[in-house]
């Protein structure tokens, strides 16, 4: 069939198509979560809001859970080190997502005023605290992160937990954060009526224009302010996979080499400041479906420009730029990948069909009137 | 380092031990709500409409845990093992990540059209929903237990000198790896039990409280059945598991015997007794002649081995894996000779145990007489906990069964609820099937040790490289907010589980219809 | 082979249920057709 370098540039590629899938569902409910306690005045709009994502958000959460578990059989190392580097970063993040599947499913299973604000904090929480945390990530992937490897090709995280939060990485996070946020109002302008949706598209013309400044202010500092990294000499693409083997230095504007090398990649940065202009129009015209799928291109343009800005690099070591893990040497044998291509290729389809189908046998508005019908069964 | 260890033992311990109080909840009352479904699109009967609805209330209940703390135990293997990751990652997240796309995704999505879809999904189309909900939830614990029986019998892989890590060799070994194979059967089976003995307690407790009989009789003859099933399944399968431990976990089963010396053949098995690590030897035991011989091996001549002689291979090994080590450094140096690869290669497979000494010799190859004395010494774990957690197991087991028999029998001979002693015993049974488990559980991953991959990676290797004081104030939070979790879920449990199908509000059942009489 | 006999297993173990029901409404019936004669 193919061989092994081939193999390893599809899981790059199946990596970012998971994180898009990640993104632009995870995105919505999240977005909707940090919506949640400033949009919803009343309980009842609150509940609305909540049940717009209530029969979703459980299987959009396993595009991030697959995303962890594809970067676990994929990239070995890199799941390591970053989940053991970032370890303090790691356990907020969980303990925020704890909030979200027993915020969705207790939240109304008792009638007290309390209890269902607590909640609906907890809700906000778990939905606003990750969407930073994977952008500061982002961030500082970009910047490189100070980690060795030894001998045995053991990792050790030499930065602390503030180094992480630096200002260009919060930068991305807050961009980050208004990239979920958008998603999220534009799924609210489609699946809610009346005051709500006027409010959800209020805030979709607030946040375009604003994704797309911080998305120029993130290029641009990438541009002037961070070195990228790049390869100096690597045996053999198709060798096995161990990072000490290659070289690579600093060097600035590497992270912009793609471009030129691949002009067709320039239609992810393009797309990235171009189609926040279009979630801006969709709204101003009360197009609520193409608001929603020019939000959703969005969260693949910028995630594209970051895959492409990086490649082959995934994360690279700041400390010893040799030891950076790349999509050639930090990947996992030839057989596994071959394994999980045979599983992707099967499963991957199936899920893209029940997913769509469950969507489309819950679509349409909610409103009060679903709410009342349904009082008793709902979130 | 010592203290990084115990503590990340600890805390996945902890978080795993409480991922799996809720999924065999999960596992069982999946296919229970699958089951009285099918019987409300036969029979077109409300009844068991909401019986599936009010079932299905409680199973929203857990199912929200268990997705929780699901994942931290995603996280924790890159977190707290990040050395494991890197060196077994490439066998070990493969099921994982398949476990994600084949089950997870299944059960998740359909998880949201069970409880949402009544009025929009047609009742075949519903029922289906139910049905592949219960399908993900097994499945996922196929692929997860896949991936826990390699740890316990590393079939289909090698150790690659040029990557530092175990790689993949046969995909077809690991899937189908007896053990894998027994204790994903085992597994589910229990959980299996585990949600049929939650209905028939809740069910005895209405009852007993003469509430709603019509729903508790038909809930009750339903779990009968289907924990009848179940726990014949289980014991079948863990007397397979104990045969399946003999052949390839040696030292597992001699803990679990306390089995210290050698017996000659048929061995005989240990009742009771009270394990004397240091002495060696097992004080105050009763044996019944032959059993062990027969249950391990199945046969009548073949000996099972103890711990004292399996400690003299160790020594062996251990012996062998230093060399390996050196081998081993000698090639990362460069030198690829092909006597250097030979001597290696001779060895290779004890590199494990050469492994074993890193705690007491940080160099391996310098290790003195008396280290390599203490790492044989700790190349079996402790006896007692082990030998007494099996037994209660059994010992939970068999009383499941009796109950399960006695609930059966009374089904069929339409005396249900007639005998309000047994209703009582059930309801306060309803905690063994997790006494059983989380026992079970303990004897399986305890008696692995000091291997996190059995004869390949020692435990005290795998951890990440980070500070004692990140793990001691990531188990504080966790562990306090998985309290505070606890205390929320069994609150609503308790309170949905009291007020019974009334919560449904279809304003049939006993507590409105109270209402709606004092209202007159 | 054990997964193979899970397949089979769960599906009995299921139908075993699902016929219980069945049974018990069965035997429900004829009580009230008893108890009405
Ligand atoms: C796929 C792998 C896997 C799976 C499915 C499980 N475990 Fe495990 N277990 C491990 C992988 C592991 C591990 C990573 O290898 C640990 C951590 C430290 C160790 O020695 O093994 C471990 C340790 C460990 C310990 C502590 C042993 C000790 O400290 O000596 C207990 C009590 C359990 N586990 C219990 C469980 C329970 C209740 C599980 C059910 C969900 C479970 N394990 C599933
Ligand atoms: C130790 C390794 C384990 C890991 C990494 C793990 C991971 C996870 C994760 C991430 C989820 C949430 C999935 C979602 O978002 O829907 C989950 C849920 C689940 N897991 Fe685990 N799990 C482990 C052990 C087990 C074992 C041993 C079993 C079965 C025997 C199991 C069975 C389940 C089931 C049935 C669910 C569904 C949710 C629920 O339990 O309510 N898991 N697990
Ligand atoms: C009565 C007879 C039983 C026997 C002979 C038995 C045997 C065993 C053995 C030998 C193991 C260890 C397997 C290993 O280390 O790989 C085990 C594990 C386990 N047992 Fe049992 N068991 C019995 C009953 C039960 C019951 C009633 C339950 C729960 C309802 C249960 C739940 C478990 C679980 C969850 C595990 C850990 C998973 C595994 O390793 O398979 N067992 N059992």
């Amino acid at each position: 069939m193919f061989d092994y370098e081939t193999f390893k540039v599809l899981w790059w590629l199946i990596i970012s198509i998971l994180l898009i899938g990640f993104v632009i569902t995870e995105g919505f409910d999240m977005g909707v979560g940090t919506l949640l306690p400033f949009m919803g005045k009343t309980d009842d709009e609150r509940r609305i809001l909540i049940n717009t994502i209530a029969p979703h958000w459980e299987g959009n959460q396993v595009w991030f859970v697959l995303a962890a578990g594809a970067i676990f059989a994929a990239w070995p190392s890199v799941y390591a080190t970053a989940f053991s580097g970032f370890y303090i970063a790691m356990m907020i993040t969980l303990m925020a997502l704890f909030f979200r599947p027993v915020g969705f499913d207790y939240r109304s299973k008792i009638q007290d005023k309390r209890w269902r604000s607590g909640w609906d904090w907890g809700i906000f929480i778990g939905s606003t605290v990750p969407p930073i945390i994977f952008g500061v990530a982002f961030g500082n992937l970009l910047q490189g992160v100070p980690y060795v490897l030894d001998n045995f090709l053991r990792s050790t995280y030499v930065g602390t937990f503030f180094g992480l939060l630096n200002p260009f990485a919060l930068l991305v996070g807050v961009f980050s954060l208004s990239l979920f946020v958008l998603q999220g109002t534009t799924w609210l302008q489609m699946k809610t009526e009346n005051e709500l949706r006027a409010r959800a598209r209020l805030i979709s013309l607030i946040c375009a224009p604003l994704t797309l400044v911080l998305f120029a202010l993130a290029g641009l500092w990438v541009y002037w302010g961070i070195n990228g990294y790049v390869i100096t000499a690597l045996p053999d693409l198709n060798g096995p996979s161990n990072p000490l083997l290659k070289t690579a230095v600093v060097q600035h504007g590497a992270w912009f080499l793609n471009y030129e090398k691949y002009p067709l990649t320039q239609i992810a940065p393009v797309a990235g400041l171009v189609l926040p202009v279009g979630v801006w129009i969709a709204s101003k015209f009360n197009r609520s479906g193409f608001a929603f799928i020019a939000s959703s291109l969005t969260q693949v343009a910028v995630l594209l420009t970051f895959a492409f800005s990086t490649f082959p690099f995934i994360m690279a070591s700041s400390i010893n730029p040799n030891m950076s893990f790349t999509v050639w040497d930090s990947v996992s044998s030839d057989l596994t990948l071959k394994v999980m291509t045979v599983a992707t290729i099967i499963f991957l389809p199936l899920i893209l069909i029940y997913t769509s189908w469950g969507y489309f046998k819950m679509h349409g508005r909610i409103g009060k009137d679903f709410m009342a019908k349904n009082k008793h069964s709902a979130y | 380092m010592d203290h990084l260890v115990d503590l990340s033992r600890f805390q996945f311990a902890m978080t795993a031990m409480y991922h799996f109080l809720f999924v065999p909840l999960t596992l069982g009352l999946a296919w229970i709500l699958a089951i009285m479904e099918s019987l409300y699109v036969m029979t077109n009967k409300q009844v068991y409409k909401d019986m599936t609805k009010f079932w299905g209330k409680l199973f929203g209940i857990n199912f929200a845990l268990g997705v929780t703390t699901g994942l931290t135990m995603e996280f924790q293997f890159g977190t707290n093992w990040a050395y494991y990751s890197h060196y077994v990652g490439d066998i070990f997240g493969a099921p994982l990540a398949i476990e994600g796309m084949m089950a997870f995704f299944l059960e998740s999505t359909f998880v949201g059209l069970f409880f949402f879809g009544w009025d929009r999904l047609t009742r075949v189309q519903h029922l289906a929903t139910t049905w592949l909900v219960a399908l993900g939830t097994s499945l996922s614990a196929l692929w997860i237990l896949i991936a826990n029986g390699w740890m316990q019998n590393p079939v289909g892989s090698a150790f690659n000198y040029q990557t530092m890590r175990m790689e993949m060799t046969s995909f077809t070994d690991i899937l189908f790896n007896p053990v894998a194979q027994v204790k994903f059967v085992h597994t589910v089976s229990s959980g299996y039990v585990a949600g049929a003995m939650f209905v028939l307690a809740i069910s005895s407790y209405y009852l007993l409280k003469g509430r709603d009989l019509g729903f508790a009789k038909r809930s009750f003859a339903i779990a009968a059945a289907f924990g009848l099933a179940g726990i014949g399944s289980t014991i079948i399968l863990g007397d397979e598991s104990g045969y399946e431990v003999g052949d390839v976990q040696k030292v597992k089963l001699a803990a679990i015997e306390s089995e210290w010396q050698t017996h000659p053949a048929p061995a005989s098995f240990t009742l009771i007794g009270v394990p004397n690590q240091t002495k060696e030897r097992t004080d105050y035991a009763i044996k019944i002649p032959y059993a062990l011989g027969i249950i391990a091996t199945r046969s009548f001549d073949q000996k099972v081995t103890g711990l004292q002689d399996l400690m003299k291979s160790h020594e062996k090994r251990i012996r062998n894996g230093m060399i390996a080590y050196r081998e081993l450094q000698k090639i990362r140096d460069g030198d690829k000779s092909a006597r250097t690869m030979a001597a290696f290669n001779k060895v290779k497979k004890d590199l494990g145990y050469g492994l074993l000494l890193k705690p007491y010799a940080p160099n391996v190859v310098d290790a003195t007489e008396a280290q390599i004395q203490q790492a044989v010494k700790h190349s079996i774990p402790h006896v007692a906990p082990i030998f007494y957690s099996f037994r209660i197991m059994v010992a939970c087991g068999v009383i499941i069964l009796l109950i399960f028999l006695f609930a059966f029998y009374q089904s069929a001979r339409q005396r249900i609820g007639k005998n309000k002693l047994f209703l009582r015993i059930v309801l306060y049974s309803l905690p063994l099937p997790w006494i059983a488990i989380e026992t079970g559980w303990f004897v399986a991953e305890y008696g692995r040790q000091p291997w996190a991959i059995a004869e390949i990676l020692p435990t005290s290797m795998g951890v990440s490289t980070i500070s004692s004081a990140h793990v001691i104030s990531s188990i504080i939070a966790i562990a306090s907010f998985y309290t505070i979790l606890l205390i929320i879920e069994m609150f609503l449990m308790f309170r949905f589980a009291r007020l019974g199908p009334s919560s449904l509000k279809t304003g049939k059942y006993h507590f409105e219809k109270l209402e709606s009489k004092q209202g007159e | 082979m054990w997964y193979f006999t899970w397949i089979l297993g769960v599906l009995l173990a299921c139908s075993f249920g699902i016929i219980n029901g069945l049974w018990f409404e069965q035997m429900e019936n004829n009580k009230n057709n008893d108890d009405n004669s």
